[in-house]
Parts: C-alpha cells; sequence; structure tokens
C-alpha cells in the first residue's frame, strides 16, 4: 500500500465506494461511503410517471429511468441499470484476471487495466520500468481523446446538428484506426502486462492531425447558438464529490493525474482544464480543451517514449500482499484494490467513475425539462457496463 | 461563416472508403499450427473457430492475425431487405466495445446508408435487432419484448463473442440466428460486410 494508507475517518477530497470500503485522495477508511441526500419521492399535484428505457434507441446500453413529471419538468427521477454482470476474478492469476477485467469497459479499458496492474504491481512491491509509465500515460491519453471525442458527438447527434456529428465520428473512428496500428487491438486488448505495454509508439504523432481538425469543430461548435443554448444552465451541478470532468466544470481542481505520483504526470507537466459554470456547457468545454491538453502531453511522449528499450522482467518482492491504484479516467477517478496470496486474486474491488458520475447526474437533473435531459446525460459521459458489473 | 456547417461539410470532400483501410490485426481471421493455450477453446484440433475467439493473443507467435476480415457466418438471407435495411441495436450485458463498433458504421469512412443500412430508434419498425453482449438476467425479458414487437419477416443479428459463445464473461444469446458476427469487438468492416451480405445485397 505504497501510495494509500487506513485510516480511521476520511480525509482530504472523498473519491468514492470501493467494495465495502470509502476511498479518499490518499486515505482508505472501512466507514461507509453512500450518502442518501437523494429527496424522496414527494407527491405532487397532477404529477404522473414515465418511463424512459431501459432499451431506447437514444440511449446507448441498458439503463432505466423512471421519471415523475407534470408534464415537461423533471420533478423526480430514478434510475436502474439493466445490465448486470457478476465477472469472477477471485482464484485466477492477474493474467487470467486480466482477461476480464479489460473486458469490464471497452471504451475505459486502458484505464480500467493500468488501475489493477498498478495495484497488483503495490500489492506485490514491483518498481515499474520508467519507459513503462510512459506508455501508460500514452495509452490514458489516447483513451482521454477517442473519449470526450464521443461525447462531444453525442451532444451534436442530440443536437441535431449532422455535418460536425458525422464529422466528430470520422476523427473517433481516425483515432481508434491509428490505436489499432499502435496496439493492435483498437481497445487496447491484450496489450498491456506487468510492468509492460506492448505497443509501438513509432506513429504517435499522427494524433496531431486528428486534434488539429477536432480543434475546428470545437471553434465551430463554440460559436453555435443553437449548441450552445442547449447545453448552458442545463444540469448545474456544485458537489464537492463529483469527480472528473463534471468536477473540473465546476471548478473544482480535481485530478488523479496530479495528485498521486503513481504516475509521471507532474515531470511531463499539463494544466488541468477548468470551467465555472457548473453545467453540462462547462463539462463540454472541459471535455474539448483537455483534448487539446491530452495531444500536448502525447506529442511530448513521442520524443520520450523509446521503443528500442526493452521493458525486463518484472521482479516480484512478494507475492502475497494488497495494493491500491487510481488513475483519472476520461470520465474521472478509477480505482483497484486488490489483495493477492501465492500470486492469485484473492480479492478484488472496483471503484468506477461512471457510479459516482450516474449519482451526480442524478442530482442535477431534477427540475430539468425533458428536452434537456439527452443533453445533460451525455455530457456526463456514463457507461452502465462498469457500473452494472459486480466484481467477485 | 465558421458556423456554416454546410459548406465545411463540402469542403471536407468525401470521405467513404471503397477499400478497406487500417484493419486492426487482433479482429481479424487467425491462422498457425501447433498446441496453444486458449482460454476459450477457440483452436480445436489446430482449428480456429471464430465464434469463440475473444483476440486475447495467447496463441501467438503460433497463431497469427491475417488481416481477413470478412469473417462473419451467414445462417440466412433475407433479400427483401435488399434496398432498405432497418436495424435496431440491443445491449444485453456488453462491456461497451461492441456499441462502440456498431456506433462507427455510421461514420464517413463506411458511410452505413449508402447500402440502405439504417438505425432505427424502436423494435417496431426494425427488421433485425442487433443483439451484443452476454445474455444477463434482467435482459432476457427486455429481447423477448424487443423480438416480438418486430415486425415480419424479421432477422436476429449476434455481434461479438459474447453474444454468439458467452466468450469468457457469460452465457451466450439464446436466439436463432441470420448472422454471426465474431470479433472482441468485431471491426466495423466485418460488421458492414456482414450486415450487407445477410439482406441480400452488393458491396
Ligand atoms: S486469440 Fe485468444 S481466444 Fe483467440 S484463438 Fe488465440 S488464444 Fe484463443
Ligand atoms: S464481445 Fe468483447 S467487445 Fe463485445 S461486448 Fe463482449 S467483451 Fe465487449
Amino acid at each position: 500500500m505504497k501510495h494509500y494508507k487506513w485510516s480511521d475517518k476520511g480525509e482530504g477530497r472523498k473519491i468514492g465506494k470501493i467494495g465495502n470500503y470509502c476511498l479518499y485522495d490518499k486515505v482508505i477508511t472501512e466507514e461507509s461511503c453512500e450518502e442518501t441526500n437523494l429527496s424522496p419521492d414527494a407527491k405532487y399535484y397532477g404529477a404522473f410517471k414515465f418511463v424512459y428505457g431501459p432499451s431506447a434507441g437514444g440511449l446507448l446500453e441498458s439503463i432505466k429511468f423512471d421519471i415523475t413529471t407534470d408534464g415537461e419538468r423533471i420533478l423526480n427521477i430514478n434510475s436502474i441499470p439493466y445490465k448486470i454482470r457478476k465477472i469472477k476474478v477471485t482464484g485466477l492469476s492477474w493474467e487470467d484476471a486480466l482477461l476480464k477485467i479489460e473486458r469490464i469497459n471497452a471504451p475505459f479499458s486502458a484505464s480500467h487495466i493500468i488501475a489493477f496492474l498498478l495495484a497488483i504491481e503495490d500489492a506485490m512491491n514491483i518498481e515499474q520500468d520508467y519507459q513503462t509509465q510512459l506508455k501508460r500515460i500514452a495509452l490514458l491519453e489516447l483513451e482521454r481523446i477517442r473519449n470526450h471525442l464521443f461525447v462531444i458527438a453525442r451532444l451534436t447527434e442530440a443536437a441535431s446538428l449532422s455535418v460536425p456529428t458525422f464529422h466528430l465520428l470520422y476523427l473517433i473512428e481516425e483515432t481508434n484506426r491509428l490505436i489499432g496500428k499502435l496496439c493492435g487491438h483498437r481497445y487496447f486488448f491484450g496489450v498491456n502486462y506487468i510492468n509492460k505495454v506492448n505497443c509501438n509508439f513509432e506513429k504517435l504523432f499522427k494524433i496531431l492531425d486528428i486534434v488539429k481538425e477536432f480543434r475546428l469543430i470545437f471553434e465551430g461548435l463554440l460559436e453555435s447558438r443553437i449548441f450552445i443554448d442547449r447545453l448552458q444552465q442545463n444540469g448545474i451541478l456544485r458537489d464537492r464529490d463529483s469527480i472528473g470532468p463534471a468536477a473540473r466544470a465546476a471548478g473544482l481542481e480535481y485530478d488523479a493525474r496530479l495528485e498521486l505520483n503513481i504516475l509521471p504526470y507532474k515531470e511531463i507537466g499539463f494544466k488541468i482544464v477548468k470551467a465555472e459554470d457548473a453545467d453540462a456547457f462547462g463539462r463540454f468545454l472541459v471535455r474539448g480543451y483537455e483534448i487539446i491538453e491530452s495531444s500536448k502531453i502525447l506529442i511530448e511522449l513521442t520524443d520520450i517514449i523509446k521503443d528500442n528499450t526493452n521493458t525486463e522482467e518484472y521482479k516480484a518482492i512478494n507475492d502475497e500482499g494488497e495494493g491500491l491504484a487510481r488513475v483519472e479516467s476520461p470520465s474521472g477517478d478509477l480505482a483497484y484494490y486488490v489483495k493477492i496470496k501465492e500470486g492469485r486474486v484473492t480479492s478484488a474491488q472496483l471503484l468506477s467513475p461512471s457510479y459516482v458520475n450516474l449519482k451526480s447526474f442524478m442530482k442535477s437533473v431534477k427540475g430539468t425539462i425533458f428536452t434537456d435531459f439527452q443533453f445533460n446525460w451525455e455530457s456526463f459521459g456514463i457507461w452502465i457496463s462498469e457500473i452494472g458489473v459486480n466484481l467477485e | 461563416m465558421k458556423n456554416w456547417w454546410f459548406l465545411r461539410g463540402v469542403r471536407k470532400g468525401i470521405l467513404t472508403e471503397k477499400t478497406p483501410k487500417d484493419i486492426a490485426e487482433w479482429s481479424t481471421e487467425i491462422e498457425g499450427k501447433g498446441v496453444v493455450n486458449c482460454p476459450t477453446k477457440a483452436i480445436e484440433n489446430g482449428k480456429w473457430i471464430a465464434e469463440r475467439c475473444i483476440f486475447c493473443r495467447r496463441c501467438y507467435p503460433n497463431y497469427k492475425p491475417n488481416l481477413n476480415y470478412e469473417i462473419s457466418i451467414i445462417k440466412g438471407t433475407q433479400k427483401l431487405f435488399k434496398k432498405s435495411f432497418f436495424i435496431y441495436p440491443i445491449d444485453a450485458g456488453s462491456c461497451g466495445g461492441c456499441n462502440m463498433e456498431i456506433k462507427l458504421i455510421s461514420s464517413p469512412q463506411y458511410d452505413m446508408t449508402r447500402f440502405g443500412i439504417f438505425f432505427t430508434n424502436t423494435p417496431r419498425h426494425a427488421d433485425a435487432i442487433i443483439v451484443m453482449g452476454t445474455l444477463t438476467e434482467k435482459m432476457k425479458e427486455v429481447i423477448k419484448e424487443a423480438y416480438n414487437a418486430m415486425p415480419e419477416p424479421k432477422l436476429v443479428v449476434l455481434l461479438g463473442t459474447c453474444a454468439i459463445s458467452g466468450g469468457i464473461l457469460g452465457e451466450a444469446i439464446p436466439l436463432e440466428a441470420s448472422v454471426l458476427i465474431p470479433g472482441c469487438p468485431p471491426n466495423p468492416y466485418t460488421i458492414l460486410d456482414a450486415l450487407i451480405k445477410v439482406k441480400g445485397g452488393k458491396k
């Protein structure tokens, strides 16, 4: 537990529930992490229930919303994720567990795998090679760019802006192809191991072309009243318990990349992007500028990643222990807490950003109107896949 | 002028591809020899079984991908949908990878609509449901309802290893399918190729 300490009570920024524990920025506690400040369903004159989902074209994944409304306003809302997968990793070697961890959420698979491996390395007391650390940063930033492009494409699609939507889809596909070229797989499956990243970063600089094109679309969107009006004042959320772009859109300087020394982000240097209005527009702005920031990190990495440095085989000091690691996924903090014995996983707990963001979304949506819903929902970048996982 | 999306679109020109470009290796057919420790038994007696492969690379270098993306398994076609084919994707319990790749066949590079393939927002207007992910408890009923809501004739497409065989994560989708699209996730080229074939169209 190199990066975390056990504590009786929470200290610092609260990240969220991880299994039976509660995670803060530097400590983990056994206190209950649940917050129940979602107000109970009140009675409204003339109100009725409306169901959205669980399977509907507008939703990418299966989730059901029970909405109480008096016509247009969302007075109350409940959400029920519909696809619950039991994924068993206990009793498996770390390599076998990895096959399952990378399939918890493909769009964030680099974040999941890297957090999991960092936790395993922590438990086994393995020192990571510097080149491996740099390569891991490259995967995380490529994933961030692809995700943010996707979230923005979902937002423009909701606004029926076809030209930017298709242009963004074009760029997402180009990013996937670049990832496929570097790593052989478009979602980083089968490329990450203990102290090793099996990608060839020679063509990494090509991300610059993609981001250059994105900038033009982004500038155009910033001048589009039709688009901006849908996002401003929509889903306002100022909450110290929020994470990722949702927190940064409310001016909170929360970012696991700079809070922990688990990956050498500080040496590479980058700016935390923030906005002030705490609405869907703020979340859009944060994502847009983060794409540009991530491309700067990647361009720096092209000079210092040396593909010919063969990472040495890992040397584990323990084959028994516990480890905890947190990374900044595209939608915020993502953490794994693992225990291992004789090289096998005996327990694994996950804190997924979408779980925290779903709670944030639910808080922000009350009082908004139906036409706001899709924009607000997409602006949080939530994946039901990682919420609906029971890790066993 | 910056907001003139139409002009911006025209200026970008045509991006649609006639021939496949930059296919990621680990989504294509796998060939090789020798004994390997495949976690899903996708290699049996030296033969590769696409329906089970999760593209994990454990068989590498004995077995290698050969860049052939036309790996779908067509079990029946429906020529009635040659000109227009409406598809309704439904997620039984996926990791999101199959969802992303099906979405990307609408990107300009693939442009599914030029083949008369369209997404619909309701199974009532669908010619096919495309089921992805493993079968999860709550979604059993939802899939049944979506299937029953489709007008005849109707097709079932199973997208990705999870839906076809369960992969390493769970149960397969127990529906008789017209086409199986292997991959974890399948490449957009594979998906498009399969959909064109199943609707009895030409590339
Ligand atoms: S890639 Fe993995 S699942 Fe596919 S055949 Fe090779 S070992 Fe089996
Ligand atoms: S087949 Fe692979 S990509 Fe598709 S849902 Fe299953 S694990 Fe995800």
